[in-house]
């Protein structure tokens, strides 16, 4: 056994699952950084604000050079102890100014000419942002550093609830594009799934060609197919034709070597009858079978009693010498087998040739269907076959009666025939008084 | 009796020429479709051996335009197509019998003699009239019970005249059934063959009807 190739479903699954999940993971990152950034930029753009206000407020007194701050800026984020929002003002590293809300902590010392933003370790654990701006003012010898600085749990919050929600809304949408990408590989596959069924009624032989229109991508493998099949029918019938102009071309050969043998005397033309005798025995079987092989695969639905009505004339005219009564069944009951109707022909025309030549006057056919299979029924009027000959009768070869011409293979081709098609022969005591063969045949 | 025999295997052909033949047939031959076609059509034959699988023309063809034309003698299908399929078809063209090959020689001449006899209306393969008993199956003659030879000229002279007893049977007519189309056809010689017959029947069982031809006794039957 092969190994199984992966399903063409899961992988067009999991390539979509996969391209959707990093597609949106990666939007999801980029859209948390933006976001953090936008409210970075609006906390700098605060802080600038404030900066301005506590810059605008400075001023060193002339008699001591002290700095001192006109006017505080007016948040009272400022004055409320550890608001998280803070400002200090700072010379020299040396905090001289800062705001309330720094409470009893120390602010952080800050060198000279810092970074406009750092960050920094603030009061209570916070983790501070600071903005910074250097300030020369007149009357001050060196550089004031002016820093605004803000809590940046906050932007740390506000970014944690907006991934939250992005990751949300982003969960949702994949889930949404993944039932999408479901349907669709679904939708897709769904023309391989017909195709799938169409095949398999081909198979079964519901049908000769794949049934109903295909997308364009999976057509050309349909006409492929079809090719595919004509080549093999072709082939199919050519072995059949074959052997069929083999079988016939020998026939006529035998019937010269048959017509010397007849006068040959002595054991040796015995010896020769006898085998040439095999020989068209050999013949018809594998002509039988040739012709089997080739339609036993097919299912049709033959009915049954156009076929006895056709091998009625011919039968009656075969025996038109005996005056035999051939009775079919009424119109009525009209069963159909699955079988072929040339093999139908040669099943039945063998069962009633052997009854016609039997019987006395009458031979009787009818036909029923019992469940899935139909019955036919063969009797005639003759001597019978006493059961223990039965079996013999169905084998090949075997002549229960040289008296009669034929090959002797009636029976038995019946028999096999049957059992090619599905079905079987059994042979029984007519109500007649000669022979009933009761064949069996899967109903179309 | 005559026959056309068309068959395009040489042996078999010539085969079933000589067996029919010693059967007491006159018998005619053609190799191929068309030939067999045309000599069925213009020679009068009682019964045709017809091969399916012929050069020119096939069997079944030859067969649907004879019937197509009014031919009405009967035809046995002598052929190595054997299903039952192939049987339907041949009878439903208008074949009389149908006989696959390989065959026993007995059973085509025990086949054809029937067809010849139910042809001419005789149910019983033993003709009868009065004391003249002509059994087709075996050939044979019995006058009052005795057996007595003939010869197979005199079998067909007979025969056909037994065959179509109650009317006239022309000079032409009976040439035609007793001679094959290649023999010669001095008709005066049916003159010694009656005459020989006479000798051999009951006085007055064949008698001359002057200017038309021969009619057996009504008296007789």
């Amino acid at each position: 056994m092969t190994v199984a190739a992966p399903s063409l479903r899961r992988r067009l699954l999991a390539a979509a699952a996969l391209w959707i999940t990093l597609a949106l993971g990666v939007v999801g990152v980029l859209l948390v950084l933006l976001f953090r950034h936008h409210v970075e930029q609006e906390l700098a753009a605060r802080a600038q604000t404030q900066l301005d206000a506590l810059t605008s407020g400075l001023a060193v007194a002339p008699a001591n050079a002290r700095v001192a701050l006109a006017t505080e800026p007016p948040d009272p984020a400022f004055r409320q102890p550890l608001s998280g929002w803070y400002w200090l003002v700072s010379v020299d590293g040396e905090t001289r100014l800062r705001s309330r809300s720094w409470w009893d902590h120390a602010p952080p010392a800050l060198p000279p000419r810092p970074p406009s933003r750092i960050a920094v370790d603030g009061p209570a654990g916070q983790q501070l942002l600071l903005w910074t701006r250097t300030v020369e003012l007149a009357g001050a010898d060196v550089p004031m550093v002016v820093a605004v600085g803000a809590d940046a749990s906050r932007l740390q919050g506000l970014t944690r609830s907006f991934a939250v929600t992005v990751s949300a809304a982003l969960a949702a949408l994949a889930l949404a594009l993944w039932a999408a990408a479901w349907l669709q590989v679904r939708l897709g596959l769904a023309p391989l799934a017909r195709l799938r069924a169409a095949l398999q009624q081909l198979r079964q032989g519901q049908a000769t060609r794949l049934p109903g229109a295909h997308p364009a991508e999976v057509q050309p493998l349909v006409d492929e197919l079809h090719a595919v099949l004509d080549d093999k029918q072709q082939l199919l019938d050519q072995a059949r034709q074959q052997a069929g102009n083999l079988a016939h071309g020998l026939k006529t050969p035998l019937a010269v070597i048959g017509n010397l043998a007849q006068r040959m005397p002595g054991e040796d033309g015995e010896l020769l009858r006898q085998q040439l005798e095999r020989m068209g025995r050999q013949i018809d079987w594998q002509l039988m079978r040739a012709r089997a092989a080739a339609s036993a695969r097919r299912t049709v639905a033959t009915p049954v009693l156009p076929a006895l009505d056709e091998l009625r004339r011919v039968l009656l005219r075969l025996h038109a010498e005996r005056g035999l009564q051939l009775q079919l069944p009424r119109e009525s009951q009209a069963p159909g087998v699955a079988v072929e109707p040339e093999a139908l022909k040669e099943m039945l025309g063998n069962l009633l040739d052997n009854a016609c030549k039997w019987a006395r006057g009458q031979v009787r056919v009818r036909l029923s269907v019992e469940g899935p299979r139909v019955r036919i029924e063969v009797d005639d009027d003759g001597p019978g076959i006493a059961p223990g000959q039965r079996a013999l009768a169905l084998q090949r070869g075997q002549r229960l009666d040289e008296r009669q011409s034929g090959s002797g293979l009636g029976l038995a081709i019946v028999d096999e025939l049957a059992r090619l098609h599905g079905g079987t022969l059994e042979l029984a005591d007519a109500d007649l008084g000669g022979l009933r063969a009761v064949l069996w045949l899967p109903a179309g | 009796m005559r026959l056309l025999v068309v068959e395009d295997e040489t042996a078999l052909r010539q085969q079933l020429q000589a067996a029919l033949q010693r059967a007491g047939f006159a018998v005619d031959v053609a190799a191929d479709g068309i030939d067999g076609e045309h000599l069925g059509v213009v020679e009068a034959f009682d019964a045709v051996v017809l091969d399916l699988g012929l050069p020119g023309k096939d069997g079944l063809s030859v067969l649907k335009s004879w019937r197509a034309n009014g031919m009405s003698r009967p035809v046995l299908l002598l052929t190595a197509r054997s299903s039952w399929q192939e049987k339907v078809l041949g009878i439903d063209a208008g074949a009389d019998d149908y006989l696959a090959k390989p065959f026993q020689m007995e059973e085509l001449v025990a086949r054809l003699r029937a067809l010849i006899r139910r042809a001419s209306g005789h149910d019983h393969p033993l003709l009868q009239r009065g004391a003249v008993q002509l059994d087709t199956r075996a050939c044979t003659l019995r006058v009052a019970g005795q057996a007595v030879a003939l010869t197979a000229h005199e079998y067909r002279v007979l025969a056909y005249l037994m065959h179509h007893a109650g009317r006239v049977v022309s000079r032409s007519e009976l040439a035609e059934h007793v001679y094959a189309q290649d023999a010669d056809r001095d008709s005066n010689t049916l003159d010694v063959f009656v005459a020989r017959l006479r000798r051999k029947l009951p006085e007055g069982f064949i008698l001359t009807v002057r200017g038309m031809g021969w009619r057996l006794d009504e008296a007789a039957s």
